[in-house]
């Protein structure tokens, strides 16, 4: 009646040996310790500091606690990414990243600074905290506008060569080559500038900011040329049209050229405005 | 009488040792830091700084504290690029801790080792002398901290391409009192 029930006991004990023991090796084997001593601001050790050490990956969190020496342990610890915060009474709590090899041992020393902290300063809390979208608005603002910078450089080129090819295209001029090849280069100018304007409107706004320094100017500006290439190449429609049924240009068209200009001129001194310390 | 002697000196070193317990509020300031590129020069000053100073047994903690964006260049598109570079956004404060022995805040040179916290990054500096002065009761420290770019791991920011100078000294005029 007893050997069976030996038997299957043992052949239990056996089973659970069998099923433990490579758990134990694995853990053995990929199981990471962290360990450290946590210090205060003049050296000293800080006992009972409470150590909660998280997974980034998994988001599981440890949690273990310093000892009368300052030290702590943290064994069985999955390989990879943590992030390591360390709190105590009259401390400014730590946060610091650690990343723990498979099976290996890394030591963690925390020096905790004095209880003084941006709060007791009297900041307000909104002033104090970062985040990652404020920063990645700021990134953006800054890739744009860097786009902007170099698109705005490249502009100035086929915009100098629309002015400068404009006296052979009107005045007494006939030739339609000498007007075509104003009118190709006038809508690839137009083309740029609206591109690289865009760049500067849409970039994301940093709230709080006053505008201060050269940028006024260079914003200033963009009320004259902003319109002038607008109004540039309707005027330059109309002149064409004249122009090509055999007649002087006259009435408004014969404006297109000084809005040209004063537009060019505006375009330049605010591409100076940026790129000179006056 | 006699049995009361120990306690009687005990008590009054307890009540000595208290009072020597003190705090140091920051009254003004002017933080600049200073950078240079081939084409100019420019200076980006904060007064926006706010610091405390706590003393206990002789040894005095201090934290020194101002808003990134608070640095005005007289650039408003510059400031903002710093403050893009320097991760402005995600660490909007820059903090300055030291400790000193009470003893040694008094007028003339002092020596601190500084531990800034800027752009997410911690940088140590040791041995940093700082001018002591005293106005009526009230002490001013003057003194340049030789920081650099990379110790706080930003990219320089460029004009025209070219990068600034790593070097970016940063002086600093603070007025403390002290408080008990």
């Amino acid at each position: 009646m007893y050997l069976p029930r030996v038997k299957f006991v043992s052949t239990i004990a056996v089973l659970a040996l069998f099923l433990a023991v490579p758990h134990a090796v694995r853990a053995q084997a990929t199981g990471a310790t962290l360990s450290g001593t946590v210090t205060g601001p003049s050296g000293q050790v800080v006992p009972k500091a409470k150590i909660s050490i998280k997974n980034a990956a998994t988001g599981q969190s440890t949690e273990v606690q310093s000892d009368a020496a300052g030290v702590y342990k943290a064994s069985d610890l999955a390989p990879g990414d943590y992030e390591v915060s360390v709190a105590a009474d009259s401390f400014t709590t730590a946060t610091q990243s650690v990343t723990l090899p498979a099976g290996g041992t890394q030591t963690l020393n925390v020096a905790l600074s004095s209880g003084l902290s941006l709060g007791s300063l009297g900041f307000p809390q909104s002033e104090t905290q970062g985040s990652a979208q404020e920063q990645a608005r700021l990134n953006r603002r800054t890739h744009m506008l860097k786009v902007h910078q170099t698109l705005g450089l490249i502009t100035a080129a086929p915009m100098l060569a629309t002015v400068l090819t404009g006296s052979f295209a009107g005045g007494r001029a006939t030739s339609s080559t000498n007007r075509d090849l104003h009118v190709g280069l006038g809508s690839l100018t137009a083309g740029m500038y609206f591109t690289t304007a865009y760049f500067a409107i849409a970039a994301p706004k940093i709230k709080g900011t006053r505008t201060r320094g050269p940028i006024r100017l260079h914003k200033a500006l963009a009320w004259i040329h902003g319109p002038g290439m607008v109004l540039t190449p309707i005027l330059g429609a109309m002149a064409y049209s004249q122009k090509s049924k055999g007649e002087r240009v006259h009435g408004i068209a014969s404006a297109h050229g000084p809005v040209a200009v004063v537009t060019a001129a505006a375009y330049g001194l605010a591409l100076l405005s940026v790129s000179i310390k006056f | 009488m006699r049995n009361t002697l120990p306690l009687t000196i005990s008590l009054l070193a307890i009540s000595l040792f208290a009072a020597t317990d003190r705090q140091w509020m920051l009254q003004s300031s002017t933080i600049s830091y200073s950078a240079s590129h081939p084409l100019h020069h420019f200076d980006g000053v904060s007064r926006a700084a706010r610091g405390k100073g706590e003393c206990h047994t002789g040894e005095c903690q201090f934290l020194i504290a101002a808003p990134v964006k608070s640095f005005n260049s007289g650039d408003s598109n510059r400031d903002l690029h710093m403050l893009q570079v320097t991760r402005g956004g995600q660490f909007p404060m820059v903090m300055v801790r030291t400790q000193l022995p009470e003893s040694e805040i008094k007028p003339g040179t002092i020596h601190a080792d500084l531990q800034v916290q800027f752009a997410g990054q911690t940088a140590e500096f040791k041995q940093i002398s700082f001018h002591v002065m005293e106005h009526g009761g009230d002490i001013e420290l003057t003194g340049t901290i030789p920081a650099t770019l990379t110790d706080f791991k930003i990219p320089p920011p460029t004009l025209l391409t070219i990068p600034i100078k790593n070097e970016i000294p940063v002086h600093v005029d603070m007025t403390w009192r002290a408080a008990k």
